[in-house]
């Protein structure tokens, strides 16, 4: 496999406070790397620095590219985003806001091109999305809204995606439906996927390995079943979990109370 | 799989060609109504005369064609040049701002290029017949000044940030400006009535000279703001976003903004203080025809010129031979109308 994406001592600072510190981070292609940590833990920031939308020391190289030397277009069309909370904005159509996707091909006078029109039918179609061509953004519901926003980044055709916990507006359904989605598209396309996750059992499913962040610093790496761990959780995160195989390679984590907790808030009658 | 299944979003020709027929009309109707009554198909034959290898006798008489074309179309072709510019301009506020809000007007650009002008009109010698001369520059100058001012104290604000706050920002700049603009008035009572009468905006006291003093600097602004029009439809998904589609938001929002700002002043300088015709233009053309900019803008041109036109008609006809001042007439219409923007906005987060 090739490197598709490799940070190297990547820190992030605003105002004096230290978002990330010296992060290193390698993802081959055609990988599914998920990132997971306790909340404000730098995940969104990583994945911003990735896209260039915030200044950082050390070096991102993309596909044999160094970060600083590409053009903003020719970044826009090696790595796409999927946000966690798209701005949508009111009154544009499904169509128009996925042709936002072929901005960086597009040229600095002339419209879309036959074969912009042609990718952006063929997104639409791929995501079961054809029927809601001409419907208003602002109208969708959650999970038509999430596919329309992974539509306009696979318009984008963009090797690497990046997700920024596409699922959380999600119910349990929408939330596999769409991982699964994704799953599927980096087959068929042969993408390399970095995503934000908030949930932990789904981190420990679908991502072929697992980075966690915690205080901007990357404290675990490695397979599901190394990271996902108690200790590791009950560190960072601050919270009891049990972990389970669940028979198919996958991992489930489970939160449970403590027993100390569990005293404290039901106290045992004295009498 | 054919594109031929999906339709995004344009510009129909015949949508320009309708908004062109507008104008137009707005042209004829203007020309043809006034103190003096002129003959509807001379005044056609006289407009055919005027285009190259055409040669018709349209009929009028000297004076007639005096009237028309010394008299009302320097003032139609003023009007039309200042509505024009302004409509854009307000278009592409409203999209650099991610603000439906946002107008000349309101963001302090119109008061601050009063105060520009109110200083060039006091302290300047012969300004009006200078086509490069200080008034268009330094109410270019104070233009600037009130955005920048109206950006800087809107942006200041870091919780509960919305589509308003920016307006209200707007609106204490241009009090500000209008305060410092009405002591130097006072203080300078013998260009009182200069200034006042350029305060309430018109298009009265005009002949080619202020068309071509103002041509260059709208034609430049316009083209410079369509040009935008795809990256504005861009920003319109947020700053964040933007970047991630390969569009340096800060340039796109510099550069359209300096244009915009730069017609404003550039039409502010000649016809005065004429409001709310960048809210009214581009948002009937949003409920009309859709919200991309590259439908808005070329619209907002063709539109906001017969509508200016059409407003400084009804100024000079409708309590005739006395004028209404052209703001007077712009602000009737445009104020309810800013009202209804301001109810079918509310949530917009800016």
């Amino acid at each position: 496999m090739t490197r598709a994406l490799s940070l190297a001592a990547v820190g992030v600072r605003f105002n004096d406070s230290t978002i990330l510190d010296s992060v290193d981070l390698a993802v081959e292609k055609g990988e599914w790397v998920g990132l997971i940590g306790p909340n404000g833990a730098g995940k969104t920031t990583l994945l911003r620095a990735i896209t260039g939308a915030v200044a950082f020391d050390g070096s991102v190289v993309i596909s044999g590219t160094t970060l600083s030397a590409m053009k903003r277009r020719e970044l826009a069309r090696s790595v796409a985003l999927v946000p966690q909370h798209p701005v949508l904005p009111p009154g544009m159509r499904v169509v128009d806001y996925v042709l936002l996707g072929r901005t960086p091909h597009l040229g600095e006078v002339t419209g879309p091109s036959r074969h912009d029109l042609d990718v952006v039918a063929a997104v639409l179609a791929a995501l079961s999305l054809s029927g809601f061509a001409d419907r208003e953004v602002t109208t969708l519901s959650g999970g038509e809204l999430q596919r329309v926003v992974i539509a306009r980044a696979l318009a984008q055709e963009s090797p690497i995606l990046l997700l920024d916990e596409p699922t959380t507006a999600l119910d349990i359904g929408k939330q596999q439906t769409v991982l699964e989605l994704v799953d599927s598209l980096r087959r068929e396309r042969d993408l390399t996927v970095l995503s934000a996750m908030h949930d932990l059992t789904i981190a420990g499913q679908f991502p072929d390995r697992l980075v966690m962040l915690s205080g901007g610093v990357v404290v675990a790496e490695g397979r599901g079943k190394d990271v996902l761990d108690p200790e590791l959780i009950r560190t960072h995160f601050g919270a009891g979990v049990r972990i389970f195989d669940d028979g198919f390679g996958g991992i489930v984590v489970v939160p449970v109370r403590s027993q100390d907790d569990i005293n404290a808030s039901n106290p045992r009658p004295t009498t | 799989m054919t594109g031929e299944e999906i339709r995004p979003s344009h510009l129909h020709w015949w949508w320009f060609a309708g908004a062109l027929a507008t104008l137009g009309a707005a042209v004829l109707v203007a020309s043809l109504l006034g103190a003096v009554h002129l003959d509807a198909s001379s005044v056609v034959a006289s407009l055919v005369d005027r285009l190259p290898f055409v040669g018709i006798d349209s009929g009028l008489t000297v004076r007639e064609e005096a009237i028309l074309w010394d008299l009302r179309m320097p003032r139609i072709v003023l009007g039309g040049i200042v509505g024009a510019t302004l409509a854009v301009a307000g278009g592409a506020y409203q999209g650099s701002f991610r603000n439906p809000l946002a107008d000349p007007y309101l963001l302090g650009v119109a008061a601050g290029a009063g105060l520009g002008a109110t200083i060039a009109i006091v302290y300047g010698p012969a300004i009006q017949s200078a086509p490069f001369g200080p008034l268009p520059l330094l109410a270019f100058f104070g233009g600037i000044g009130g955005v920048a001012a109206t950006y800087a104290i809107g942006y200041s604000v870091r919780a509960g940030r919305t589509a308003v706050t920016l307006i209200l920002a707007g609106v204490a700049v241009a009090a500000f400006l209008t305060a410092v603009q009405t002591y130097l008035q006072q203080r300078n009572a013998e260009t009182l009535r200069e200034v006042y009468g350029w305060i309430l905006g018109r298009l009265s006291t005009v002949g080619w000279t202020e068309v071509w003093m103002v041509l260059p600097y709208a034609v430049v602004a316009t083209v410079v703001i369509l040009a935008g029009a795809r990256r504005l439809d861009v920003l319109s998904v947020g700053d964040d976003e933007a970047v991630t589609l390969g569009v340096d938001p800060t340039r796109v929002r510099l550069v359209v903004v300096l244009a915009a700002t730069l017609g404003t002043a550039a039409v502010v300088a000649v016809s005065g203080l004429i409001g709310f015709v960048g809210i009214i233009v581009p948002h009937t053309i949003r409920i009309v025809f859709g919200t991309s900019y590259r439908i808005v803008l070329p619209l907002s041109v063709v539109l906001g010129a017969a509508f200016l036109i059409l407003a400084d008609l009804l100024a000079r006809t409708i309590s005739a031979p006395a004028e209404i001042p052209i703001g007077v007439v712009t602000a009737f219409f445009g104020a309810p109308f800013f009202a209804v923007v301001l109810r079918s906005s509310r949530g917009l987060g800016s």
